[in-house]
């Protein structure tokens, strides 16, 4: 499992209410509060999106919404940085491919 | 819609924070922007005690000393306006934009605190998923609980990459080794040596040639390297790995102060451009000042006293404190940064890497326990730190001033309390004691700060500094205390002819 439960210095995970995704067809369960990102990172997601031209993967790279590598298509909404994008219950997240249009 | 304030700080790290506190206690209207959703820039993840004086909060956490900054910029009325990016300047106003739009500020006075953002290192691979910033790997684990992997190649080893490797080893993950271009190890050497004795090798000479992989990283292929940082064929040996961590450096976050148009000067040592200043923190452009890390990446410390000098020259100019006051004020602080830079190192840029003003191959070996206590400080460098001997209640550990002086212990001062064990915020002290124990066993005592904490009774394998086993022991004692906040105090029961080269317990 890729959740830190436990912390020698930050203790016990907190509880929080659990939110559902549609990640690709895929339900994935993240923490309320928490980013697209480490929902996904959490359930051993990698790869966000391809690039258009040479379809090569990109996964998260800064985690703080400056490089936008982590971009996907959320509610139909493509080039969303999901390092900085809340989950919400219900949402829908699908790699996008190139521009995402 | 255009907003109207005092003074407008963008940025709400230490330096933003720092200057927000000064400023609102002379009476300033002070607000502070900060892009991010929670206030502390770099510190909300800095789970590690910091170096510095009981002035910087030495030997707290830094979570906790950007919390107390919070706390107190909040208490004297600054507001802090999160989620807010601040990404113009027009005719004097700043652009802001909020989760609910666009808006103007119209400030008489500007502090530009943005800090710093991380240099990327292009290899053939560097853009698979798995290879990120060492500070993306750390929002992850510390600030959302998350594994940004399970194997990691660490790539440099100036301090930030040792104390990411070392929270890694802290969160579960495991690091394969760290790879380092330069011949030495660029960060502090307590660093360094906690995940020595953790059994993570610091490869020097050595550099990432490539990630290889097809959806995300599976392995990388490293290779000694000479002094022109380039592989040596023949080196090139395969890890397998599912994740690459790159932590080479930082560079000043210089858009807005370009934005304004402040003049730039550029200071390699420094981490590149920085926005040229005077003594009272005022960029070329009257009004506009700077502090912290966009000035030149140095330490957290130096950022709160730059912070300070600039709200203090702030409400001077608005008029709200008196000019005798406002220097008297400046002096001070200038006087602990010049303290604080007086370490032949200090900074954690590119141009970090300093040389050890003791031989750093101390044993342990010269302590005399026929008294029944040793204590030993295996902090070698002129390190601006000093939480050992302020936790020493008998006077046995000395620093001084400077700061930067090497601590000294007078072993016959000490009565065996071990507080300077758990406040070391370099897990450099550790305790021997023979006075309880029998024939050829002496206890040591050493910090922990891993997951599970060894239980007493059980037997355990004690290492050295390089991570070697050096035989069995037994845990006496698993010590947390409030004050030791989250350092517990482990005892193992150890042969004598071992005591003085234990510095760790294998993990499990
Ligand atoms: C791994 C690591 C370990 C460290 N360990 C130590 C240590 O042990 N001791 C020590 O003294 N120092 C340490 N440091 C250094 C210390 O964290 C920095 O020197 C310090 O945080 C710099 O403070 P700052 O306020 O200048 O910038 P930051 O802390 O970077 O804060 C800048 C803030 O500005 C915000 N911002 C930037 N641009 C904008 C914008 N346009 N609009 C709105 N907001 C914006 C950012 O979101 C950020 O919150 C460490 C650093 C790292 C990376
Ligand atoms: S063990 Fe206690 S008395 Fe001895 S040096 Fe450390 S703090 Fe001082
Ligand atoms: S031994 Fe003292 S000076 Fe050295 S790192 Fe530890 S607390 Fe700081
Ligand atoms: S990972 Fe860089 S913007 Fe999200």
């Amino acid at each position: 499992m890729l959740r830190i439960e436990e912390h020698p210095i930050l203790g016990s995970l907190k509880d929080a209410r659990r939110v559902k995704l549609d990640y690709d067809g895929r339900e994935i369960e993240g923490r309320e509060g928490e980013p697209i990102a480490a929902a996904l990172m959490a359930a051993g997601v990698r790869t966000f999106r391809y690039t258009k031209r040479f379809h090569q993967p990109r996964g998260i790279y800064c985690a703080i919404g400056r490089c936008t590598d982590c971009m996907m298509i959320v509610d139909g909404t493509p080039n969303v940085r999901t390092c900085v994008t809340p989950v919400k219950e219900g949402m829908k997240v699908e790699t996008q491919l190139g521009y995402g249009k | 819609m255009l907003k109207e304030v005092e003074l407008a700080i963008v940025g709400g790290g230490p330096a933003g924070l720092s200057a927000a506190c000064e400023a609102s206690a002379f009476g300033v209207d002070t607000w502070v922007f900060d892009e991010q959703s929670a206030p502390g820039g770099q510190l909300i993840k800095q789970i590690h005690k910091f170096f510095g004086s009981s002035a910087h909060m030495a030997g707290r956490r830094g979570i906790d000393i950007g919390d107390s900054l919070r706390k107190r910029a909040e208490a004297q009325g600054v507001h802090v306006c999160l989620n807010t990016v601040v990404f113009g300047y027009n005719d004097g106003n700043l652009a802001i934009c909020d989760g609910r739009g666009v808006k103007e500020v119209k400030a008489e006075r500007i502090i530009i605190a943005t800090g710093a953002s991380e240099n990327v290192l292009r290899f053939p691979g560097w853009t698979l998923p798995g290879v990120m910033g060492a500070g993306a790997a750390q929002t992850m684990m510390n600030v959302h609980r998350v594994k940004p992997g399970r194997r990691v190649l660490m790539v440099g080893a100036g301090n930030v990459g040792l104390i990411v490797t070392y929270q890694m080893l802290q969160a579960g993950i495991d690091v394969v080794a760290v790879v380092e271009a330069k011949a030495e190890v660029g960060g502090y050497e307590v660093h360094a040596a906690k995940i020595r004795r953790a059994g993570v090798p610091v490869l020097t000479s050595h550099t990432i040639v490539k990630a290889c992989g097809e959806e995300s990283v599976e392995s990388v292929v490293i290779a000694r390297c000479g002094p022109d940082f380039k592989p040596i064929p023949g080196t090139e040996r395969e890890l397998k790995v599912d994740t690459v961590c790159l932590a080479v450096g930082l560079n000043p976050l210089t858009e807005l102060t370009q934005l304004i148009g402040c003049r730039h000067e550029y200071d390699a040592a420094l981490g590149g451009w920085i926005p040229s200043h005077d003594d009272r923190m005022e960029t070329s452009v009257p009004g506009v000042y700077v502090a912290g890390d966009l000035t030149g990446i140095e330490e957290a410390t130096v950022a709160m006293e730059e912070g300070r000098i600039a709200g203090i020259s702030a409400a001077e100019s608005l008029g709200k404190v008196s000019a005798d006051k406002a220097a008297a004020l400046r002096t001070e602080a200038i006087g602990r940064l010049t303290e604080l830079r007086s370490c032949s190192f200090g900074r954690y840029g590119p141009g970090s890497g300093f040389k050890p003003t003791r031989a750093a191959d101390k044993p342990g070996g010269e302590i005399d326990l026929s008294g029944g206590l040793g204590v030993i400080v295996e902090c070698d460098q002129d390190i601006p730190c000093d939480p050992c001997e302020k936790a020493c209640p008998t006077g046995a550990i000395k620093v001084g001033a400077p700061i930067t002086n090497l601590p000294t212990v007078n072993q016959s001062l000490c009565t065996g309390c071990g507080s300077c064990v758990a406040a070391c915020p370099g897990l450099a002290v550790f305790l021997v004691d023979t006075r309880k124990t029998e024939g050829d066993k002496a206890d040591v005592t050493l910090p922990y700060e891993y997951l599970p904490v060894p239980e007493v009774g059980n037997e355990a394998a004690v290492v050295d500094r390089d991570g070697k086993t050096l035989g069995k022991g037994r845990i006496v004692r698993a010590l947390a205390s409030a004050k030791y906040d989250r350092t517990t105090l482990v005892t193992v029961r150890v042969d004598k002819a071992i005591a003085l080269r234990v510095r760790g317990i294998a993990r499990q």
